[in-house]
């Protein structure tokens, strides 16, 4: 119980690094630690003369009283030292939700089932051809008595309980629930240090090869998700990220928590931060809704 | 029926040729152009509802219903408990099987182990036994035995939640 609250401090002081949650730092010696693993306290960084701390972007909406913001750096993908240019703060019902693995789960696997057709089908004893005479008298022949030469006994025979036509997979979670697994999403992405924040998509080639040595560079993993807001982006980035695989751009409406766990590291421009934060905590203060919200109500557009 | 389709169609192709020799001396139309007018439409935008919540107006004194708003700044205490959405004390009542009557606390922050201490110490002041409670570390819930929703409702209220 004690390493759970730690780890919920530490959760909430915003980083979940490998040595920090343990007092002596040094590493227990059944722990199996993956060989590819990017931990921070191995990354060496160049340290600055003075990064400037002060807070670029305050959050729109307003935060409570008893929570501080979340904060990430400002960065910028225009050259590859534009690591620290600012703190961005980021609301703390957004960015530091509880960290709910359950309700992660639950929307990924509803994500990937509730667009399932299964189209198989098989013919019952009724639908084969044949089988409706039987094949020799009740009682005398000597055989088991049998009605039909399609009974699921037989070679040949219909399938007794197989599936039945296109069967749809299809449900719905919850609206809020599904809100509430973009937060934790994201909530996860800037505890493991994950997410990125930069100022616009502003490249200076549209060399494919420049992002992924900035991806190297700055250590941020092998697949980066990049978030805008509008689906117009500069013509240089497209260029760059449309043969490759692992660096994916996708505008805001977009983001969804498969994408999110699939790729090692989320980019948001600062714009996306504004729509998101807007976006997901409306539904923390909205009514239920009267009538389907695509309908025209008076403060929603 | 026919006769008169016969009759309207016959009158419809007069009134083309009158039309087509009027037109070269401007002869005003009988029927005016259609004209569309929003300006009822104010009539129509204040009935459409809003979809956020209002905060609930500044009240001098208690309210008839009892209900209090939360104390501003927040109590300085190892948690804190939100107000729902509709600014309620989040205290439900449960009940399954017909007979199994408890109480939730929902929305809890911070040390939920200090508030368990917390409820189970009142509840035991106010009825002489202490109640079972169950602690919901990743829901952030507390649910205790038992129908305490009224006073549960105005302690918090009293703490200032």
């Amino acid at each position: 119980m004690r390493g759970l609250n730690g780890l919920l401090r530490s959760w909430s002081r915003g980083g979940c690094r490998l040595l920090s949650t343990l007092s002596d730092g040094v590493l227990p010696s059944n722990l199996v630690v993956p060989a590819d693993l990017a931990d921070s306290s191995t990354i060496v960084k160049p340290s600055l003369e003075g990064p400037d701390l002060s807070v670029i972007r305050k959050c729109n909406v307003a935060i409570p009283s008893h929570l501080k913001p979340g904060q990430a750096w400002l960065e910028s993908l225009r050259r590859y030292e534009d690591e620290r240019l600012g703190l961005v703060d980021l609301h703390p019902d957004v960015f530091t939700v509880m960290p709910r693995i359950d309700i992660l789960h639950e929307v990924a696997i509803w994500q990937k089932n509730f667009k399932r057709i299964s189209y198989a089908k098989t013919k019952t004893r009724a639908e084969m051809r044949g089988g409706g005479r039987k094949p020799w008298a009740q009682k005398g022949s000597g055989r088991a008595r049998q009605g039909s030469i399609r009974s699921p006994l037989w070679r040949g025979g219909g399938i007794a309980f197989g599936p039945r036509g296109p069967t749809s997979y299809y449900y719905m979670l919850p609206m809020k629930v599904r809100v509430l697994g973009l937060k934790v999403a994201l909530t996860t992405k800037l505890a493991q240090d994950d997410l990125h924040i930069i100022d616009t998509l502003d490249i200076p080639t549209d060399d494919p090869q420049y992002l992924v040595d900035l991806a190297r560079y700055r250590h941020w993993g092998s697949t980066v998700l990049i978030v805008d807001v509008n689906e117009t982006m500069p013509q240089n980035i497209l260029q760059a990220t449309a043969n490759l695989k692992t660096i994916n751009l996708i505008p805001a409406l977009g983001l969804n928590v498969h994408s999110i766990l699939k790729h090692e590291t989320l980019v948001l421009t600062l714009e996306t931060v504004e729509f998101l934060e807007e976006k997901l905590l409306w539904h923390d203060v909205r009514y239920t809704p009267l009538y389907p919200f695509k309908l025209p109500y008076s403060d929603f557009p | 029926p026919g006769l008169l389709l016969r009759g309207f169609q016959s009158w419809f192709r007069l009134r083309l040729q009158s039309r087509s020799i009027g037109q070269t001396e401007n002869v005003p139309p009988q029927y005016p152009d259609i004209v569309e007018s929003t300006e009822e439409y104010k009539f129509v935008e204040r009935l459409i509802p809003p979809t956020r919540i209002p905060s609930p107006p500044k009240h001098d004194g208690p309210t008839p219903s009892g209900w209090r708003p939360p104390q501003e700044p927040p109590p300085a205490l190892p948690y804190m408990v939100r107000r729902s959405r509709m600014h309620n004390v989040p205290v439900y009542t449960d009940i399954t099987h017909g007979n199994r009557q408890m109480t939730v606390v929902r929305r809890i922050e911070g040390d939920i182990w200090a508030l368990e201490r917390d409820v189970k110490e009142h509840l035991t002041q106010i009825s002489g036994k202490t109640p079972l409670t169950q602690v919901n570390e990743v829901t952030r819930t507390i649910r205790i035995k038992g129908y305490f929703d009224k006073d549960l409702k105005s302690w918090f209220m009293d703490k200032g939640f």
